[in-house]
């Protein structure tokens, strides 16, 4: 670029368009992320929904996956941010939304498990004072409240990027919160892994395609 | 009557880093050089001037033991932008005087 060249003022704004779109276009999410806790979370979930359906137990926690899932996430973010040699102000805004979606998700589940010990411990003294024993739980709806917040960040993403396949996995967090107030947990197992499936796997598939064919078409 | 254009942005280099600045948060130097296509020291002394203006800030600092210049768009630069492109189109509406 010639620092000397005089431009007219219809170059001016074709350079203006043109810097703008180069930076604009200059990072594409490769839906890495999306991938893997879309997967994560519906395992999860269908393996638990597969315990209750079967009676069959296995001898550990399968949700303890999600906290194994958290190494690769940290290790992926690190490695974007060693990669990028710009900061858009969009990603910025993800970046925060992500993170305050891990926090409140990480408070919501400490809350739910001190909640379900104090409601199976009211449930104790109900039996105890000679009354049958309440069937109600309170996992029943502790899924209402993760999936709610599920469709927060997938939202937000979905607004932010323009992208429909995650405005429609949100919309499916939200509509399956409500209907697993009135289901039981096995139930609201399947919701959640398809809530999973809908708004994070199958978008982070199509994000990775698209950065693919984004990519080839940059190297032809 | 036209408003001049600012000579400070009236450079295809230095608009050209505007242009960009104006879209990201932060941008390294190494990320403007390869939009632009401009060479290191080119690129560097149109820098200089527009951080002379006031229009950026560079701010200098290590990432894994390589240095790393971090170039922003600073409020008054964003001004100074938006005060061209409006120049631009009042020169476009009704032709080059």
């Amino acid at each position: 670029m010639n620092d000397k060249y005089s431009m007219s003022e219809q170059e001016s704004l074709q350079l203006i368009s043109s810097m703008i779109d180069k930076a604009k276009n200059s990072y594409h999410d490769r839906g890495t992320a999306s991938i893997l806790w879309g997967t994560v979370i519906s395992i999860c979930s269908l393996v638990t929904w597969a315990q209750i359906y079967f009676d069959h137990w296995l001898g550990f926690d399968i949700w303890m996956l999600t906290i194994a899932a958290i190494i690769p996430t940290v290790w992926l973010s690190i490695r974007e941010k060693k990669l990028r040699k710009a900061k858009s102000y969009d990603q910025t805004a993800m970046d925060a939304v992500w993170m305050c979606f891990g926090m409140a998700i990480f408070l919501t589940v400490h809350a739910s498990l001190a909640a379900g010990a104090a409601f199976a411990s009211l449930k104790d003294t109900i039996e105890h004072a000679g009354m049958s024993r309440p069937a109600i739980s309170f996992n029943e709806y502790s899924s209402s409240y993760m999936l709610t917040l599920y469709g927060i960040p997938t939202l937000v993403t979905a607004a932010i990027k323009n992208f429909k396949p995650m405005y429609i996995g949100g919309i499916i967090c939200w509509l399956s919160a409500i209907i697993s107030i009135y289901t039981p947990v096995d139930i609201d197992m399947l919701l959640m892994a398809l809530s999973a499936i809908t708004a994070w796997l199958i978008p982070g598939i199509i994000l990775r395609s698209r950065s693919k064919s984004k990519t080839e078409a940059q190297h032809v | 009557m036209f408003n001049e254009l600012d000579p400070i942005l009236h450079s295809q280099l230095r608009l050209a880093v505007m242009s960009i600045l104006i879209s990201v948060k932060e941008a390294e130097f190494t990320f403007l050089r390869e939009k632009t296509n401009a060479t290191a020291g080119n690129l560097s002394v149109q820098l200089n001037k527009l951080k002379d203006a006031g229009y950026v800030d560079i701010k200098k600092q290590f990432k894994d033991n390589y240095p790393q210049t971090l170039c922003t768009i600073t409020p008054s630069g964003l001004t100074a932008f938006e005060k061209y492109v409006q120049d631009l189109q009042a020169y476009l509406k009704t032709g080059t005087p």
